[in-house]
C-alpha cells in the first residue's frame, strides 16, 4: 500500500456516500408522486361527494319540492308572513 | 482443393475479407444511427420516458347569493370491460354476483348484464362499454364490485374520466347560469353567467409540466425548467337567490301552461342594490312543454306597449306640459290622427278622466293626445327627454347578447306624424324585459337609476377577492316631485277599483306597478296572426320597496285570456306574496314585570330547598306539586303522586335517610 491509498478509500467512501443520498432522495421524489396522485384521488373524491351532496339538500330544500312532499299530507305554505315577538331587553 | 499453405491463407483472407466488410457495415449503420438519425431517436427514446404534461386547472364554481351550487365541475366515469383478461375461473366465479350487484344499482334485470358479459366474452371484446356518466360515488361502487374489485388485470375492470360541468338546479334558470363551450378551432360559446365570467374568473390558467416516467404507471415531474403552476378558477358568486328563483320559475311555468303561450320570463331585482335574485325564461316546444329556452329577459327587445306609459307620463310631467290632475276626452275610445285610430281597449271609452285616472285604467286616447299634442311642434323635445333618461342605452350586462333598444329620433328611418302619439303607449320603441324593469326600479328608488347586477363576488377559498358595488348610473332620472306622483300613480293602479290591476289587490300587502297589453305581428292585419304580449312590471311593498319585477308573457291563446293582468299579474302576485310571507313581522314588546310577593316568596324557599345537598328526605308539605316532584326526583327518588294542587301528606318522613327510600307517595290536594 502506497501513502496516498487512506486519502482514495475517504473519497471513495464520500463518493459512495453520495450514490446513496443521490439514489434514496430519488426515491423519496418517487414517493411523494404517489402521495400527491393519492392526494389528488382524494380531493377529487371530496370534491365530487361535496357536489352531490349539496346538489341533493339543495333540491330537497326548494320550496317547490318541499310543496310537492307535503302535498299529500295536507300541509301548504302559509299566506301570512311568521310572527315574531321580540322582547325587549329589561331596563335595570 | 489439396491442403497447403496457400489454400489455407486464401480462405484466411476471404474469411477476413468478409468479417472486416461485415464490420464496415456496422460502422456505417452506427454512423448512421448515431449521427444522421441521433437526434430523432433520441427524441423518440425521450418520449418513452419523458413527456411535457399539460395539468387543467380545476374551473371555479358558480354560487348563489345563498351560497347554493349553480355551476361545478365534477369529474364523470365511463366504465368498460375486459373480457378477455379474466381467467375462466374467475369468470365463471364472480360473473352472477357482479351482474347482480349492476342490475341493482342501473335498476336493470341482471339476466341483461349476464347476456351482455357472456357476449363480450364470446367475442374476446376487451373494451366493452358497461355504464357512462357514472358520477363518484357510483364509480367507488361499481369498483368494489366482484370480480371487478381484482383491478384491470385480474378483473378487466376499465375506467375513465372527464370532468364536465354539474348544474344543480338542472333546468332551473338554466339560460342565465349559462355555460362555456369550446369546440376544436378553439372558438368559445359563452352563454349565461358561466359562459361570461369564464374567461376572467372561473376558467383558471394551464399548468406545464416535464415529468419522467416511473413505477405503476405514475409520471414524476423533472427538472426545474418548464414549470408552470396551473392556477385554479375563482368561485363565482352570483345575486341570485334560488328560493325566490324557484317560486319566479314555478309561477311562471304555471302562467304560461294555463295560457298556452308561446314564451316568458320574469325578473326579480332588489330595489336599493340592483342585484338580480332571480330571473327566469321558459319557452315552449312543439310537445307543449317548456324549458329555459333563449334568455328573453336579457335578449329580446320588443315593444313594451302601455309599460311603457309610465315613461311618457314622467317625461311630460318634467317638462310640465301636463299635471295628474290634467284632464283628458277619452272621445269614445277613438282617437283619430290622420289615417289611423288610436283605440283603448274600453270600448266606448272612459269620457272625460283626469291623467292620473287615464294611467290605472291605461288609456290609449288619453296618452296619446297628451304626448301629440304637446309635443307635435317640437318632437324632439319628447326624445331628447327619454334619451336624458337613458332609455335608448343598453345595461352594460356582463352575459353575452343583451338585447338593443330602439327610439327613433324625429327625422330617422320610420318617422311619421302618428310616431308620437304611438310611442305614447309603448310602440314604435323598442326595450327589453330588464331594460323596462331598471327604468321602473329607478321609480321605486326614488329616481336613482341602479345597473342591474348579477354577480356579487369572486373567491379564491373563502377569501373574497374581488366584490362588485352597487352602480348608480344616474343619481336621479326626474325631479323628486314627478317621483312621488308617478309612485301614487303606480299604487292606485292596483289599489284603486278602476285600476287595470286591481284584481290583484291583497289587503295583507301592498304593490305598485303597471299592466301592459300590446300587440304584436299587427303589421300584416291578419287576424289569425295577430298575437299579444302580456306584461306586468313594477315593485313592492308600495311603500319603500324592497323589490321591482317584472314579468312578460308573449302570446297567450287569445282564447284563454290575454290581459297582462290577468296573464301575467299573478306571477308577480306570487313574486310579491311570496316576499311578504317570508319575511317575518316582529313584534317587540317590554316584559312586564309582575309583582307578587307570595309568588316571590314561595320560590325563592324552593329555590334555597334546591340548593342544599340533600342526604336527608326534605319537608315537601305546602310546596306545589310541580315543585316537589322535580324536587325530589332530583335528589334521586322514586315519587309517585296522588292528586292534583300543593302537597298535603309525604309518605315518608322528613329527616329520612334518602339511601333507604325507595319510593315516595305525595298526596296533594
Amino acid at each position: 500500500m502506497s501513502g496516498d491509498a487512506p486519502k482514495n478509500w475517504l473519497f471513495l467512501l464520500f463518493a459512495s456516500f453520495l450514490a446513496a443520498l443521490m439514489i434514496s432522495s430519488s426515491h423519496q421524489a418517487d414517493k411523494r408522486v404517489h402521495e400527491i396522485a393519492a392526494l389528488n384521488e382524494k380531493v377529487r373524491k371530496l370534491r365530487s361527494e361535496f357536489v352531490e351532496g349539496r346538489s341533493k339538500v339543495q333540491q330537497l330544500r326548494l320550496e317547490s319540492s318541499i310543496k310537492n312532499t307535503l302535498v299529500e299530507s295536507g300541509l301548504k305554505p302559509s299566506i301570512d308572513p311568521p310572527k315574531k315577538i321580540k322582547v325587549k331587553a329589561e331596563e335595570k | 482443393m489439396p491442403i497447403t499453405e496457400k489454400n489455407i491463407m486464401n480462405r484466411l483472407y476471404l474469411v477476413a475479407g468478409v468479417l472486416f466488410l461485415f464490420s464496415a457495415g456496422i460502422m456505417v449503420k452506427l454512423f448512421d444511427i448515431q449521427m444522421v438519425k441521433g437526434s430523432e431517436y433520441k427524441a423518440l427514446a425521450l418520449n418513452k420516458t419523458e413527456k411535457m404534461f399539460t395539468i387543467e386547472p380545476n374551473r371555479g364554481n358558480l354560487y348563489s347569493a345563498d351560497g347554493s351550487l349553480l355551476a361545478a365541475s365534477v369529474p364523470k366515469y365511463e366504465i368498460r370491460f375486459d373480457a378477455k383478461t379474466v381467467s375462466p375461473e374467475n369468470f365463471e366465479a364472480h360473473m352472477p354476483a357482479l351482474a347482480d350487484s349492476l342490475g341493482m344499482l342501473f335498476q336493470r334485470p341482471s339476466s341483461h348484464y349476464l347476456r351482455l358479459f357472456r357476449k363480450a366474452r364470446a367475442n374476446g371484446n376487451r373494451y366493452k362499454l358497461i355504464a357512462r356518466n357514472i358520477d363518484y360515488l357510483d364509480y367507488v361502487r361499481i369498483k368494489s364490485f366482484p370480480l371487478f374489485e381484482l383491478g384491470p388485470y385480474k378483473g378487466g375492470f376499465i375506467e375513465t374520466h372527464k370532468v364536465v360541468r354539474e348544474y344543480p338546479l338542472g333546468k332551473m334558470a338554466a339560460r342565465s347560469i349559462g355555460y362555456e363551450r369550446v369546440d376544436e378551432k378553439g372558438y368559445y360559446t359563452r352563454v349565461g353567467l358561466d359562459g361570461a365570467f369564464g374567461e376572467r374568473y372561473l376558467r383558471g390558467k394551464e399548468g406545464k409540466r416535464l415529468k419522467q416516467k416511473i413505477a405503476k404507471g405514475q409520471w414524476k415531474p423533472v427538472g426545474l425548467d418548464n414549470i408552470i403552476e396551473p392556477e385554479d378558477g375563482k368561485d363565482v358568486i352570483s345575486t341570485l337567490d334560488i328560493n325566490i328563483q324557484d317560486i319566479a320559475h314555478h309561477a311562471l311555468l304555471g302562467q304560461l301552461e294555463k295560457y298556452k303561450a308561446d314564451h316568458g320570463c320574469v325578473v326579480v331585482m332588489e330595489t336599493r342594490t340592483g342585484e338580480i335574485k332571480a330571473i327566469s325564461n321558459l319557452g315552449r316546444t312543439k310537445e307543449g312543454k317548456y324549458y329555459e329556452k333563449l334568455n328573453y329577459a336579457v335578449g329580446e327587445s320588443h315593444e313594451p306597449g302601455s309599460t311603457f306609459k309610465l315613461m311618457s307620463l314622467i317625461a311630460a310631467l318634467e317638462d310640465k306640459v301636463v299635471d295628474t290632475s290634467t284632464v283628458f276626452d277619452t272621445e269614445r275610445g277613438r282617437y283619430r290622427l290622420y289615417d289611423r285610430v288610436v283605440n283603448d281597449s274600453k270600448w266606448g271609452g272612459y269620457g272625460k278622466i283626469p291623467l292620473s285616472r287615464a294611467f290605472a285604467v291605461s288609456s290609449n286616447t288619453a296618452f296619446a293626445k297628451m304626448i301629440h299634442e304637446n309635443y307635435k311642434t317640437q318632437p324632439e323635445k319628447l326624445v331628447n327627454r327619454l334619451m336624458n333618461m337613458g332609455i335608448h342605452k343598453k345595461i352594460g350586462l356582463p352575459i353575452i347578447g343583451e338585447g338593443e333598444p330602439v327610439l327613433r329620433f324625429p327625422g330617422d328611418k320610420g318617422w311619421s306624424g302618428v310616431s308620437l302619439a304611438w310611442m305614447s303607449h309603448g310602440y314604435e320603441i323598442s326595450m327589453t324585459p330588464l331594460q323596462t324593469l331598471a327604468f321602473y326600479n329607478a321609480i321605486a328608488n326614488d329616481g336613482a337609476y341602479v345597473q342591474p347586477k348579477l354577480i356579487r363576488e369572486v373567491r379564491e377559498g373563502n377569501r373574497v377577492l374581488k366584490r362588485f358595488g352597487t352602480n348608480i348610473t344616474n343619481p336621479s332620472i326626474c325631479s323628486k316631485s314627478t317621483v312621488k306622483k308617478a309612485q301614487q300613480l303606480l299604487k292606485d293602479v292596483v289599489l284603486q277599483d278602476y285600476g287595470t290591476g286591481h284584481g290583484l289587490y291583497s289587503e295583507s300587502f301592498s304593490m305598485a306597478g303597471k299592466t301592459g297589453t300590446c300587440q304584436k305581428n299587427y303589421v300584416g292585419k291578419d287576424p289569425d296572426k295577430l298575437a299579444y304580449i302580456s306584461s306586468f312590471v313594477g315593485y313592492f311593498p308600495a311603500d319603500e320597496p324592497k323589490y321591482s319585477c317584472i314579468v312578460v308573457i308573449h302570446e297567450p291563446d287569445k282564447g284563454v285570456g290575454y290581459y297582462g293582468a290577468d296573464v301575467s299579474g299573478p306571477v308577480f302576485k306570487s313574486m310579491a306574496q311570496k316576499i311578504y310571507t317570508s319575511s317575518p313581522v316582529i313584534d317587540a314588546v317590554s316584559p312586564e314585570r309582575m309583582e307578587n310577593e307570595a309568588l316571590e316568596d314561595s320560590f325563592q324557599k324552593y329555590f334555597a330547598t334546591i340548593q342544599k345537598q340533600h342526604q336527608t328526605v326534605p319537608n315537601v308539605r305546602g310546596m306545589s306539586g310541580m315543585d316537589a316532584v322535580a324536587l325530589l326526583e332530583n335528589i334521586g327518588l322514586k315519587v309517585e303522586v296522588k292528586g292534583n294542587g300543593k302537597v298535603t301528606k309525604q309518605s315518608v318522613d322528613q329527616g329520612t335517610d334518602i339511601k333507604t327510600v325507595k319510593t315516595i307517595t305525595l298526596e296533594l290536594s
